[in-house]
C-alpha cells in the first residue's frame, strides 16, 4: 500500500472508534482491517484505551442492587436451562427469615447466615438430586442459588478485616421497627438487616439513603414482603468511609426507587 | 504518583485478563468481581448516553451478561479488558439509544436526541471515584487537566452523544477546522497520559 493510501486510512481511525463513518467508508475500512494492517489496528487499540478514559471523568455511581442480584439469578437460570427454554427468574434482592426478636450482639447476625448457608446447601444438593426436570423447580434452584449467593456475600462482608456498623432506629414513636447496617469501607459492601418494618405496597419498595454532606445519596432498594420480617439486604454503598458519612436513613418511594426522598423517612441513623 | 497509577492500572489489566479467564471457565465469582469494579463506572456511563436510570440499568445488565456469554470474543491484542467493556457499553448504549428513538418515532413521528449532560457534570468531575481505580482515575483526571474546557466539550460531545464533527461546528458555530483540529489534539492529550504510554509496546 502507497504510503497516501495508508495515511488516508489511519485518518478513518478516529472516526472509525467515534462510531462516525458512513455504512460504506466502515465497511471499506473494515475490509482494510481484515488485511492485517498492523499500523491502523495498533492505532485502533490505542484509540479505543484513550477513549476509554473518558468514562472515569464522570461521577461514579453503583447501580441499585437489585441489579447484581438479577443479573446473578439470569446467570444461574442460563446454566441450568437449555437456552431456548430460558425463562426470566424474579429478582431477589432480600433474604427474608421469620419475625425476629430483637437481636442484641453482630453474631447473632454471623451465626445466622452460617446456618443459613448451610441449610440452603444442604436444601440445594436435595433439590440438585431430586426434582431437576421440572420446570418450576429449576426456578426453586435458581432463586436459591441467588440466596446462597447473596449469603456468601454478606459473610464475605461480615468477615472483612475492617467492618463498621450503625444502628437505625424507628422515626415514628412506639413502632417495632428498627435496623442495622454493617459495611466495608474499602469496597463499600454492605449488609442491611431491617426488622418488623411494614410489607410495602406493590408499586412501592424501601429505599436506603447515605447522607453525605447534608445531601441524601442512593444507596439500594430493598423489598419487604412479609410482616414483622427479619431481612437482610445486600448494597454497594457510594462512600465507606465513616468519616464521609453522616448517618443512614430508610424510606418508602415508588417502586425503581427516587433520586432523592419522596416518602416519609422511617428508619435514621447518624454516624456523628 | 504516575509510576503508583500507572502499576495499578497494569496491575488491573492483569487481573482483568485473570477474570476474564475464569468467566470463561463459567465462575461466577469472578463475575461479580469484575462486575463490583466496573458496574460503578459503566452505570453513569449509560446514564450519561442514555439520560435514563432505568436504560442505563439494562446497558450494565446486557454488558455483563455478553460478558458472560460471548467473554471469548474479547482479543487481548487489540487492548484491555477494561477497553473492551468500555466498547462495548458504548455500543450496548447506542443500540438501547436506537431502540428508543425508533419506538418514538413510531409513537410521535419524530425521534429525539440523547440527552445532554445535566449542567452540574463538569463539577462532579473530581468527585467520587471507585475505590479500586483510584489512584488510577485521580491520575487520569490530573493529567486531563492539560484538556482545554473546549477540548473536553468536544470529545464528550462526539463520544457520548454521537455528534459529527460538522453538527458540532453547527451547533457551536466554530468552524469545522477548528473543530477537527481541537478533537485531534484533545485525544493526543488522552493519549499522552501517562497510563497510556505505558501501554505502548
Amino acid at each position: 500500500m502507497k504510503t497516501e493510501e495508508r495515511h488516508a486510512q489511519l485518518e478513518l481511525c478516529i472516526p472509525y472508534v467515534f462510531g462516525r463513518l458512513n455504512p460504506g467508508n466502515r465497511k471499506q475500512f473494515e475490509a482494510h482491517l481484515q488485511t492485517g494492517c498492523e499500523q491502523c489496528k495498533r492505532e485502533l487499540a490505542e484509540l479505543y484505551e484513550a477513549t476509554a478514559l473518558l468514562p472515569l471523568l464522570l461521577k461514579q455511581e453503583a447501580p441499585p442492587s437489585g441489579l447484581r442480584q438479577r443479573l446473578l439469578s439470569r446467570l444461574s437460570s442460563k446454566r441450568s436451562e437449555p437456552p431456548r427454554g430460558t425463562k426470566p427468574t424474579p429478582q431477589r434482592d432480600v433474604v427474608e427469615t421469620p419475625a425476629a426478636q430483637k437481636p442484641s450482639h453482630s453474631w447473632y447476625l454471623y451465626a445466622s447466615v452460617v446456618m443459613g448457608t448451610l441449610i440452603i446447601i444442604g436444601l440445594l444438593f436435595f433439590l440438585n438430586d431430586q426434582l431437576r426436570t421440572t420446570g418450576e423447580l429449576e426456578k426453586k434452584l435458581n432463586d436459591l442459588q441467588a440466596q446462597v449467593q447473596q449469603q456468601q456475600d454478606i459473610l464475605g462482608i461480615l468477615q472483612a478485616q475492617r467492618v463498621e456498623m450503625l444502628q437505625l432506629a424507628s422515626v415514628e414513636a412506639g413502632s417495632e421497627a428498627f435496623g442495622r447496617i454493617f459495611w466495608e469501607p474499602e469496597k463499600r459492601h454492605a449488609v442491611l438487616q431491617i426488622v418488623n418494618l411494614p410489607a410495602q405496597p406493590i408499586d412501592k419498595q424501601y429505599q436506603l439513603w447515605l447522607m453525605k454532606d447534608k445531601k441524601y445519596l442512593r444507596a439500594g432498594e430493598f423489598d419487604v414482603n412479609k410482616e414483622k420480617s427479619n431481612v437482610f439486604a445486600v448494597m454497594t454503598l457510594p462512600v465507606g468511609e465513616r468519616q464521609e458519612i453522616e448517618g443512614f436513613a430508610v424510606s418508602l418511594e415508588p417502586r425503581g426507587g427516587s433520586t432523592e426522598p419522596s416518602g416519609v423517612i422511617q428508619l435514621r441513623g447518624a454516624t456523628k | 504518583m504516575q509510576q503508583n497509577a500507572l502499576a495499578q492500572r497494569q496491575q488491573c489489566d492483569r487481573e482483568d485478563a485473570d477474570l476474564l479467564r475464569r468467566i470463561l471457565r463459567a465462575d461466577q465469582r469472578a463475575l461479580t468481581t469484575l462486575y463490583d469494579r466496573y458496574a460503578p463506572v459503566f452505570f453513569p456511563f449509560g446514564l450519561r448516553m442514555t439520560g435514563s436510570h432505568e436504560v442505563a440499568e439494562e446497558v450494565v445488565h446486557d454488558l455483563f451478561l455478553h460478558v458472560w456469554e460471548k467473554g471469548n470474543s474479547y482479543a487481548p491484542q487489540n487492548g484491555s479488558v477494561y477497553a473492551w467493556l468500555t466498547a462495548l457499553c458504548r455500543m450496548k448504549a447506542l443500540e438501547k439509544m436506537r431502540t428508543t428513538n425508533q419506538k418514538k418515532k413510531g409513537n410521535n413521528g419524530e425521534g429525539s436526541q440523547p440527552r445532554g449532560a445535566p449542567e452540574s457534570e463538569e463539577k462532579q468531575v473530581g468527585q467520587e471515584t471507585v475505590l479500586t481505580l483510584k489512584g488510577y482515575t485521580e491520575e487520569v483526571r490530573n493529567s486531563l487537566k492539560s484538556l482545554s474546557k473546549l477540548e473536553l466539550r468536544l470529545l464528550e460531545l462526539s463520544y457520548y452523544e454521537g455528534q459529527s464533527q460538522s453538527d458540532l461546528a453547527r451547533m457551536l458555530r466554530i468552524p469545522l477546522g477548528t473543530i477537527k483540529a481541537k478533537m485531534r489534539r484533545g485525544i493526543q492529550k488522552l493519549r499522552q497520559t501517562p497510563a497510556q504510554e505505558g501501554k505502548r509496546p
